[in-house]
């Protein structure tokens, strides 16, 4: 899909989510549009998993809505969200365990282009596979092929038949980036995708960070690194206390003084 | 006395093939939504008692068989729908009750269709029983033994070899994250009852020959030796089922002969909870999930 064929963008107005009489986000409304990485800041429970966590729809927000060009994502089960073209990686990385490391990007490339249609449809797999053994084997090896591809272009070449339980830290984040790209997604949620990192690794995320943009995929960037992020980001949105109390320009943001204040100064250099 | 022994194990097999195609319905559904269905073994029933009434209707055996199938497939469906999908957020002792509450209700339903009369069916083949060493099997055994060949096969590749099947996988491996690919949990957790509920009726189809004649409680006996079956096996394991579902038919005769019929019901639970004991994750199950 080129950038021109994903001009939409994601739309949050307005979304309070309350947890009893907390209020983990206030009234936060932003927009992120394709081919941009929109870094969301703040400190500790400023409210921005809760906020991808929205978004993703893995909970649905007290009020206000989440759009995607003309759809409402607000009310969706997560895995509608995602047909739609959101998906999302978390703060820890969870890997398919029992799957190789190949087969775990099968999985992401297929629920894209399962029957060519998406959402896919695992009982028109179903059929075709049952039906169609020898033109299955070869869309199971087009599959493979392309996933190896993938593979190799996020830094894991040679690695496709590792199983996912043998992977070190910095490979499972770094699998679990290549996997949530293979979806193509339109809108990619990234929380917290450098803590536990090495410079090495972090190198390479950041690269795969930039490369999805290139590609036109909206990136909405949660992350404690700040200096990455403000070097990464093309606009950034601060959050306190479940606010928004700063949008804009990396530079401007880290030189706003609610900013440096909300983070007491030490996190900003 | 061996050749009353093989004859016990020859029986064992017999019905340890039909034990382990409940058993892989039951882990199956366990795989794919967590649930443990204790409806299992009406499936079972049902397969055998429609294919029973329709063959004494006239119709075709074979089309009989594949349409008692179906109907199998179809209750499985809409007892998934109705009772199971409705409940998806409770807990998983909620769900347990639930397909409790269906086991009764599906029994009470075929008491109310086919009254407490058993119905039989043909054998497939006709032929005298075959011999094996010392001991002998009807031919309607290796129709059960092929069913059970064919099944575990076709699940097999269905996850191994193909990209449903690794969907399924990634799903079983964690739902979470599955979901945020767009991989449908609700249709995976549908389609499992479908197929689940075709396995256990295909197995009722192929066992009923072999049976004095099945009848509508007869679904409780294949529920309860499926779920031991299962367990025995790892409960997340579809070898674990076969091995299971086998090793529960054996020993059961060979207690049944052996010691007396007493035992027949009663050592599969006793060894369930050895097994549980010694060996908590069952026999192939794996120790313990990371989470």
């Amino acid at each position: 899909m080129t950038a021109t064929a994903r001009a939409t963008s994601l739309e949050v107005d307005g979304v309070t989510m309350r947890f009893g009489g907390v209020v983990a986000v206030d009234g936060v409304t932003f927009s992120a549009r394709t081919g941009e990485v929109l870094g969301v800041m703040g400190p500790n429970g400023a409210g921005k998993t809760t906020l991808f966590n929205v978004i993703s729809g893995v909970q649905p927000p007290t009020s206000g809505t989440v759009r995607l060009g003309d759809t409402v994502l607000t009310g969706k089960d997560v895995d509608d969200v995602a047909a739609c073209g959101v998906t999302r990686t978390f703060q820890t990385p969870v890997m398919f365990w029992g799957l190789t490391v190949r087969e775990s990007i099968e999985v992401a490339l297929g629920a894209r282009a399962a029957g060519g249609s998406y959402p896919p449809s695992p009982a028109r797999g179903l059929i075709r596979d049952g039906l169609g053994l020898r033109s299955q084997r070869r869309a199971g090896a087009a599959l493979a092929e392309q996933a190896d591809a993938l593979l190799a272009k996020a830094g894991f070449a040679h690695m496709g038949d590792r199983p996912t339980e043998s992977l070190a830290f910095g490979e499972e984040r770094l699998l679990e980036m290549a996997r949530a790209l293979a979806v193509d997604p339109t809108v990619l949620l990234l929380d917290e995708p450098l803590s536990g990192l090495n410079p090495d690794e972090i190198a390479e995320v950041l690269r795969l960070i930039r490369a999805a943009r290139a590609d036109g995929v909206a990136v909405l960037l949660v992350e404690h690194a700040v200096g990455e992020l403000l070097a990464v980001a093309d606009r950034v949105v601060v959050l306190d206390h479940g606010r928004k109390i700063a949008e804009g320009a990396p530079a401007a943001v880290a030189a706003d003084p609610l900013v440096i204040d909300a983070y007491i100064g030490d996190e900003l250099e | 006395m061996t050749a009353a022994i093989w004859q016990y194990i020859l029986g064992g097999v017999a019905d340890g093939a039909i034990f382990a195609l409940v058993a892989a319905g039951f882990v199956l559904i366990y795989q794919v939504t967590g649930i443990i269905n204790f409806a299992q073994g009406e499936f079972v029933m049902i397969g055998g008692m429609t294919a029973a009434t329709l063959a004494g209707a006239g119709v075709p055996l074979g089309a009989a068989a594949l349409l008692a199938v179906l109907v199998a497939a179809a209750v499985g469906a809409a007892a998934y729908l109705l009772a199971i999908r409705p409940a998806r957020a409770a807990t998983g002792v909620t769900l347990i009750f639930i397909t409790l509450g269906l086991d009764v209700a599906l029994r009470g339903l075929a008491l109310f269709v086919w009254g407490t009369n058993p119905l039989s069916l043909p054998a497939f083949s006709s032929g005298a029983a075959i011999r094996i060493f010392g001991g002998a099997i009807p031919p309607q055994t290796l129709w059960v033994l092929l069913t059970d060949a064919v099944v575990f096969t076709a699940l097999t590749v269905f996850f191994r070899r193909t990209y449903a099947g690794t969907a399924v996988r990634a799903a079983v491996a964690n739902p979470q994250i599955a979901s945020t690919f767009g991989i449908p949990l609700r249709t995976f957790a549908f389609l499992s009852f479908v197929v689940a509920a075709a396995i256990g009726g295909l197995g009722g189809v192929v066992i009923t020959p072999n049976l004095g004649g099945m009848q509508y409680d007869s679904g409780l006996t294949y529920g309860l030796a499926g779920f031991v079956a299962a367990v025995l096996g790892g409960l997340e394991s579809l070898p674990g089922a076969l091995l299971g579902g086998f090793l529960l038919g054996i020993v059961e005769h060979l207690a049944g002969g052996l010691l007396s019929t007493g035992w027949e019901q009663g050592i599969g639970f006793l060894i369930l909870v050895l097994v549980l004991v010694a060996r908590p994750q069952g026999l192939l199950g794996r120790r313990a999930r990371r989470a």
